[in-house]
């Protein structure tokens, strides 16, 4: 169900969390820039997980959305099966084909008619795609960061074995 | 003398790692009381936008219970109450943590370099 996937649905503020400030790179050593390195290794991951719950939410809210457009005035007194578990079926008559009961969170279900039903899925789907791009927004900006540290890293690796062969020679 | 130290520091470590311990509990406490007040949140905006006549049930074990709308909106909004002042609380309880946490660290440091100047003199 759709309830455990509420929790997921946090908004997400692009803004820089406070406490974090502009670091000059090159001023790292190489330890630093690894521990940085594995930090933003670890965000990113936890990005991807969201991303990921977050795209079944959205693949349960378009579901249940184009479920609710195959209620129509026609349908009214048509057979269903009615899932009783995941594997049993009753069979059920639809009586009511204005309203629909939506599992709105924390317990709580809402009657809505079908339009209203159709416009929450709707503002359901769009809410979590929203969400999805700012994280997606605030991964690429963390890769870049990502990058520029492997890049300095590199860079602090190879000085270090020129001065090395210096000192050699 | 370097025993004497070495006993401290072992001890000032387990207090270090018993409030590390306790630091990660209290941000995952934090977490999840984030995510109940944005689902309550959710839940607030969606009651706010029924109409005045729409039935709301509330899941109770297995059945669902009809609530009144008003009664529903009430109890979203004192949640929501309750959370904030948890989340206050344990914003406070966490910053009180990272303040000890810092403070045993310096102490560990501390007892190492005293170790380790020990060490160079004898």
């Amino acid at each position: 169900m759709e309830k455990d996937y509420f929790s997921e649905m946090s908004t997400i503020s692009s803004a820089p969390a406070p406490g974090m400030h502009q670091i000059d790179l090159s001023k790292l050593n190489l330890q630093q820039l690894s521990k940085l390195k594995q930090q933003l290794d670890q965000e990113l991951n936890v990005f991807q997980d969201s991303l990921q719950t977050l795209k079944i939410a959205q693949g349960k809210f378009v579901e249940s959305g184009e479920s609710v457009e195959k209620i129509t005035p026609e349908t009214k007194g048509k057979t269903i099966l009615v899932p009783l578990t995941g594997s049993m079926y009753v069979p059920g008559t639809i009586i009511d084909t204005d309203n629909v009961i939506i599992d709105v969170g924390t317990g709580y279900y809402a009657q809505k008619d079908i339009e209203g039903a159709k416009d929450y899925f709707k503002r359901k789907v769009q809410f979590v795609t929203e969400q999805m791009e700012k994280i997606q927004m605030m991964g690429i900006e963390k890769s870049k960061v990502r990058e520029a540290i492997m890049m300095m890293m590199e860079m602090k690796v190879q000085a270090q074995a020129q001065a090395q062969k210096a000192t050699a020679s | 003398m370097t025993e004497e130290i070495q006993k401290k520091l072992q001890k000032e470590f387990e207090l270090f790692n018993n409030l590390k311990k306790e630091y990660l509990k209290a941000v995952s406490q934090r977490q999840q009381l984030d995510s109940q007040m944005n689902e309550n949140k959710a839940v607030k905006e969606e009651l706010s936008l029924l109409k005045k006549d729409a039935e709301v049930y509330k899941l109770i074990g297995p059945v669902l219970v009809k609530q009144d709308l008003e009664e529903a909106r009430q109890n979203v909004a004192k949640r929501l109450e309750y959370i904030n002042k948890e989340m206050k609380r344990s914003d406070g309880h966490i910053s009180a943590l990272e303040n000890k946490q810092e403070a045993v660290h310096e102490n560990l440091n501390k007892l190492k370099s005293n170790l380790d100047n020990l060490k160079i003199t004898a």
